[in-house]
């Protein structure tokens, strides 16, 4: 084997010559679940949305090539400039609250010592409920009248609200249960980034005489940075597909406001069976979505060379 | 764990006044912040023990007047929740099996098995993480309703859950990953010994990545107990439906405080799996 191996390293040629048919067949076997069951439900799937969005496609099948109709149609549809911006309120909502609680909840469980164990644990919680399920406790929470929320607000003075029925509020409304439940994963990455510092390196700062705010700001921000980076990312390309909130809590209203291109595209093939028209929303989606990802990879890459 | 024992401020300065101060803010805000974070398990739980008109009546209310226990214990026959978490059990580990099992295979193929045009594969793996599963949301919908080859509906079939469930580009990489850092000698030593390709995967990789195995099983069960859309689109018999989607379809049918008893039971599962692993990996993983 290690004879192999100095063999492969050396030359090209000679690691053809060894081509060992039995064993590629074997490598090739332990794969094949994994590349037959990926080809089945990602890959040709994937495919057959770009090819959807071409034809006109029902229950029954492909009723036929139609060119660029369904995207005319798409296009053509106010909905589609609507589910995009509510997307894009979605987003910087959720950017903003999703940035300052983790990092502030990182930065104080990670003076806790020994409590923090405990904390980590509470505010990881919410993440593990089914979300369906949290999201109907929520919507009794938030409900108009007698809810709970607005019964504690009377106590603080503040009238009741509609929120989840009142256009205005349902997003930053259903952002909060977005935060609720993203809040944990986010604070205990940022928290393991600053475990990663070595102490000695507070203990320098402080010996210099830093402030502890001070040093939040010199050592902790400065390397949370590139970490925030990459959740920032990420949390965007999550939101945009955000479903299951709203079409639990609101089905898109109230006056569309909550209304996203994934529940556009599950209208659209599932309650009108209009899959050509639900694919081209697909395509749109994964446009966008792969052009952001592009861009963000190109910036970041900038940056590391500044 | 963390050989940290300090935060921003070191101990001295933990103790001083100054120092209490901040630490006491933090430990107030923290607090807060739990309250906040758990309010919703409160609520359901203590919303369940109220009667329905109860729970909506004007004021704040936390806590029942008068305890109705019998409340879960009717949320748990009417709901048949004994059945819809046998629902949600078969298919988020009949899904992490399948994750489990192709993964593994995959994995180790890639990371031992060499095979031509490894970099492609695993190029392709990684891209397919990044495709949004809008993408493919639709037309996998269409060919479980008439899979390929055998024609057969798997609508209202666990196997139209199973197997997309089973493709999962993040456990092949993390795996493949766990299978690298098992040193090479073993293997060779193994080789030398005559043993085949699989014995070497069952008897030696598996139960050296156990520790990781069952870490990640439980992670993926308990993302899969919580998947809503797919089981919503998948199993529409109602005797087949797992707890997201039951308790969705059931939402107007029971009164508020049935429905909100049977939804802290449906908390619970995942809340217990999650404790149980942090035990678990408190107790040390050897990887």
């Amino acid at each position: 084997m290690t004879e192999t191996a100095m063999v492969q390293t050396k030359s090209r040629v000679k690691t053809r010559r060894r081509f060992n048919w039995r064993q590629q067949v074997t490598a090739y076997l332990f794969l094949a679940p994994a590349l037959i069951i990926f080809a089945l439900v990602t890959w040709y799937p994937t495919l057959q949305t770009v090819l959807f969005s071409f034809q006109n496609v029902g229950l029954k099948g492909s009723q036929g090539w139609v060119g660029v109709q369904n995207y005319v149609r798409m296009l053509g549809n106010p909905d589609f400039v609507t589910a995009w911006k509510n997307t894009f309120g979605f987003v910087s909502l959720s950017i903003v609250l999703g940035l300052l609680v983790p990092v502030a909840l990182a930065i104080m469980i990670n003076e806790m010592r020994r409590l923090s164990q405990v904390f980590q644990m509470i505010i990881y919680l919410p993440a593990l409920i089914p979300e369906a399920v949290a999201l109907l406790v929520w919507r009794l929470i938030y409900h108009p009248e007698g809810g709970v929320l607005n019964s504690l607000l009377k106590l603080g003075g503040i009238p009741p609200q509609l929120w989840l029925q009142n256009p205005d509020l349902a997003k930053p409304a259903m952002v909060v249960i977005m935060t609720w439940i993203g809040a944990g994963g986010s604070t205990l990455i940022y928290l393991s980034a600053l475990r990663e510092i070595p102490t000695e390196v507070i203990e320098a700062a402080e010996l210099d005489g830093f402030s502890p705010w001070q040093r939040i700001v010199h050592i902790f921000m400065p390397l949370l940075t590139s970490r925030i980076q990459l959740m920032l990312v990420l949390q965007i390309i999550f939101v945009a597909q955000v479903f299951t909130q709203p079409f639990i809590l609101t089905q898109g209203g109230p006056a569309k406001s909550t209304t996203t291109p994934v529940l556009e595209i599950y209208n659209a093939a599932f309650v009108r069976s209009d899959f050509g028209l639900a694919s081209a929303w697909g395509v749109s989606m994964l446009v966008i979505l792969s052009v952001f990802a592009v861009l963000s990879v190109i910036l970041r890459k900038e940056e590391v060379y500044k | 764990m963390s050989s940290m024992s300090r935060g921003i401020m070191s101990d001295v300065e933990w103790r001083s006044p100054a120092g209490r101060l901040i630490v006491g803010a933090f430990l107030i805000a923290l607090l807060i912040a739990s309250i906040v974070v758990l309010f919703p398990y409160f609520f359901s739980f203590t919303a369940g023990l109220k009667t329905s008109t109860e729970i909506f009546k004007p004021g704040l209310h936390l806590l029942p007047e008068e305890a109705m226990w019998k409340n879960y214990s009717d949320a748990w026959k009417r709901f048949s929740m004994i059945r819809i978490f046998k629902n949600s059990f078969i298919a988020a580990g009949g899904g992490v099996i399948g994750q489990l099992v192709v993964s593994s295979l995959a994995g180790f193929s890639l990371s031992r098995l060499n095979p031509k045009g490894k970099k492609v594969i695993q190029a392709i793996i990684l891209i397919t993480m990044a495709i949004p599963g809008i993408a493919y949301l639709v037309p996998r919908y269409v060919m479980m309703s008439d899979f390929p080859v055998i024609h057969v509906s798997l609508i209202n079939n666990w196997w139209g859950i199973w197997i997309p469930y089973a493709a999962s580009s993040f456990m092949i990489l993390i795996l493949k990953n766990a299978f690298d850092a098992i040193p090479r000698d073993i293997f060779d030593a193994a080789q030398v010994d005559g043993a085949s390709e699989p014995r070497m995967f069952a008897s030696i990789a598996l139960p050296l990545t156990s520790s990781l195995i069952l870490v990640l099983g439980i992670l993926a069960f308990i993302g899969l107990w919580g998947d809503f859309l797919w089981p919503l689109l998948i199993l529409r018999n109602e005797a087949m439906q797992t707890v997201p989607v039951r308790l969705y379809n059931l939402t107007r049918s029971f009164p508020v405080n049935l429905f909100l008893a049977g939804s802290f039971i449906a908390m619970l599962p995942p809340t217990i799996a999650a404790l149980f692993l942090q035990r678990y990996v408190k107790g040390g993983l050897t990887i």
